[in-house]
């Protein structure tokens, strides 16, 4: 069952005074290493990788862990979409999920894709997920077991809710936003600052570019490494609230975050999301929608023009 | 005009103490490089490392060259070479498909295994491949033994190595054409999918057998002057390891082998990835080639992107062939810089950029499209297998045909 935003939102400020000594806030949101490695065995945990890079799963992986293929497997493979609800529940069903299954979700480069899987389970309502702290690299840091066997396991029984769009930001409301002398909620752009400042249209090595540079206008640029120390774990609670709370991001207002393409800002999504409980949207259209959408207002601190000199 | 003389070398000495000191420095290079590369923390550079070292080995040792042991059929009706290549494919197609039941386990699903060299069938896969055959020919060999015969001291080798290169350039700017002409909607066809793994794994090994009879029946037991195997005196292991060549289907076992465990843990083998990332990122940075190829980056096969770092796990596997084969050569006394006349020179840069083309276009050499290509179970490996032995037979006919006219002449 979903809980309404505010309630969720209480709830998780509850317990995060509650576990106030812990180094790295909530416990409903994030598992452990150490946690995942004790309770593996556990048939109602399921392990879910969702990496960015293909081969990567199959070269190994936490043992018992299944693979959620971000490009094919989570979207629609036609309109620029997530998948859909009953693709999702078969998805699910075939992991072998069961409405009282644990979920850990981990994946490769910082868990960014793995982020981003967690914010299309939100949208579905299903509870009981989490993050792998770390993600991938922290396990293998650590030295911890990989296994190449693929496992199979009986249909779980899983019922997803209907999509909930409270959680997903789209293109008129971020215009309206970004037109508002008195925006609604608070944008963050967490790509580089040179792609904030337009001074890049899109890093190197990507094909989906943008036919203009800069970004939305009353955005604030928090890059989202910010989120994480060196060890790819999020900072804690504390941290993340101090460094937000700087660039002008306090939860007091609705929070919207936006990438290139929505990926990496799931990851600040998560952050502001379940860890300091703030009221977030994830942006996916992001840039590539925003920047090629005819008669936006955009913010080009560099002026960089497309096309020409 | 005569081909150069693939299998003259001394195989029966070993290297004077010189050579074999250098030898041993080469390998402590090789061990302390990857020693260095897992220390670092990045053990896929490591093993790629030590991988290529393993297949520059085999390469060097058995002679595994796909131009030589075909010229070795053509000419003297000798089969053991071309067997040895089944022997490859054939263990090769085993292992594969053990991987292939962990990497995916139903392959009717409509996906293809991970980073497995299955590449579009179509018209320009054939041509690519006429044309690499025809390169083969003129270079007297494919680009993987150029690689190892740069170990050897083959001087002749860089030329057609940069021949490659500009090859390589030149797919590049003719491949946006190519691509929507022929390449976008080819099908990629892959046996398991429409098999499954038995059926497909029974295919390929009937395939293989069929061709290992054919080529029995073919072969001539007497051969003139068999330099490849035999050694004079009976010299211990060491000689026989260290001095001898191996017999082909020996390098082929070990590099089957060697194949499975390059794609389990690191990617198929292949050795034009790093050559044509060389070639895009030269050919990019002087604005000669186009800034977008086509659909080329969603294609699984010797992905030839624009260079991030210094070393790629492909990089480290060249590097790893060279510097064993030519410890390996050190070691046999077959290592000794072969100069490069004129016209030796100008045959290896033409064949070079042949085969570069041929590579580029085909995604894939006689390594990383026939090799990495059938032991898939890809129909892309055996349609580049075909028309590569076309096109190298029919420049073998034009060539033997120019050389007797000349010799009468």
């Amino acid at each position: 069952m979903r809980i309404k935003a505010p309630i969720r939102r209480l709830a998780v400020t509850l317990s995060l005074a509650l576990g106030a000594s812990l180094a790295h806030a909530n416990p409903d949101a994030l598992v452990s290493t150490q946690w995942l490695a004790d309770n593996l065995e556990r048939e109602d945990v399921r392990v879910i990788e969702v990496s960015v890079n293909p081969g990567k799963f199959e070269r190994g992986h936490i043992p018992g862990a299944v693979n959620f293929r971000w490009h094919t497997d989570l979207v629609d493979t036609v309109s620029r979409d997530i998948i859909d609800r009953d693709g999702f529940e078969q998805l699910l069903r075939d992991a072998g999920v069961s409405n009282d299954t644990e979920i850990v979700l981990y994946g490769d480069s910082n868990n960014w894709f793995a982020a981003w899987g967690a914010w299309v389970f939100d949208i579905y309502g299903v509870d009981n997920v989490r993050l792998l702290d770390g993600g991938r690299n922290k396990w293998e840091a650590e030295g911890r077991p990989l296994s190449i066997r693929p496992t199979r396991y009986d249909a779980g029984d899983i019922t997803v809710a209907e999509a909930d769009d409270s959680i997903r930001a789209f293109l008129p409301e971020v215009v309206e936003i970004a037109s508002s002398s008195d925006p609604s909620a608070q944008l963050v752009d967490i790509r580089s600052a040179a792609e904030y400042e337009g001074r890049i249209i899109a890093p190197e090595g990507v094909d989906e570019l943008s036919v203009r540079a800069g970004h939305i206008p009353g955005a604030v640029n928090v890059g989202w490494s910010n989120a994480v120390d060196e060890d790819g774990t999020f900072k804690s609670a504390e941290e993340l609230r101090a460094i937000y709370a700087e660039a002008g991001v306090d939860g007091s207002k609705p929070v919207i975050t936006y990438c290139r393409i929505g990926e990496r800002s799931s990851h600040t999504w998560f952050a502001l999301s379940k860890i300091l409980g703030y009221e977030v949207k994830n942006y996916d259209g992001s840039w590539t929608e925003y920047g090629n959408s005819v008669g936006v207002p955009v913010t080009n601190l560099a002026g960089t023009v497309w096309g020409g000199q | 005009m005569t081909y150069p003389a693939m299998n003259t070398a001394p195989a029966h000495r070993r290297g004077g103490f010189i050579s074999q000191t250098v030898a041993v420095a080469v390998a402590l290079a090789l061990i302390a490089g990857a020693w260095r590369l897992a220390g670092m923390g990045d053990s896929t550079l490591a093993l790629s490392l030590l991988l290529g070292a393993g297949f520059g080995l085999c390469l060097q040792r058995s002679r595994f060259c796909f131009f030589c042991v075909t010229r070795d059929f053509l000419d003297h009706r000798d089969a053991r070479g071309l067997l040895g290549i089944v022997a490859a494919l054939a263990v090769g197609t085993l292992g594969y498909h053990l991987v292939f039941g962990l990497f995916l386990p139903d392959p009717g699903g409509g996906r293809l295994p991970p980073d497995a060299h299955i590449g579009p069938v179509s018209w320009v896969l054939a041509v690519a491949a006429l044309v690499f055959g025809a390169g083969m020919a003129l270079s007297g060999s494919c680009i993987s033994a150029h690689l190892y015969r740069l170990g050897e001291g083959a001087v002749a080798s860089i030329i057609a190595l940069i021949g490659v290169l500009i090859g390589f350039g030149l797919g590049f700017l003719s491949w946006n054409h190519l691509y929507l002409a022929g390449i976008d909607q080819a099908p990629v066809l892959w046996l398991p999918a429409h098999l499954g793994y038995g059926g497909s794994v029974l295919v390929q090994l009937s395939g293989l057998g069929g061709l290992a009879v054919v080529l029995m029946i073919g072969h001539r037991r007497r051969q003139p002057a068999a330099p490849v195997n035999e050694s004079p005196d009976n010299g211990g292991v060491a000689q026989k390891v260290l001095a001898e060549r191996w017999p082909t289907y020996v390098g082929g076992l070990l590099i089957g082998a060697l194949a499975v465990a390059a794609y389990l843990r690191v990617a198929p083998l292949g050795v034009t990835a790093e050559l044509g990332s060389i070639a895009r990122t030269l050919g990019n940075h002087a604005e000669l080639i186009p800034a977008r190829l086509q659909g080329l980056d969603g294609f699984s096969g010797c992905a030839t992107i624009i260079k991030a770092g210094l070393l790629s796990t492909n990089g480290a596997f060249i590097v790893g062939l060279v510097m064993a084969s030519l410890a390996a050569a050190l070691t046999a006394g077959q290592f000794g810089l072969q100069p490069a006349p004129v016209g030796k020179s100008a045959r290896h840069l033409a064949g070079g950029i042949l085969m570069g083309w041929g590579a580029m276009t085909a995604l894939g050499c006689t390594v990383g499209t026939l090799l990495s290509g059938i032991m898939a179970a890809a129909l892309s490996g055996w349609v580049f297998a075909f028309f590569c032995l076309a096109g190298l037979w029919a420049t073998w006919r034009v060539m033997g045909f120019l050389n007797r006219a000349s010799t009468r002449g």
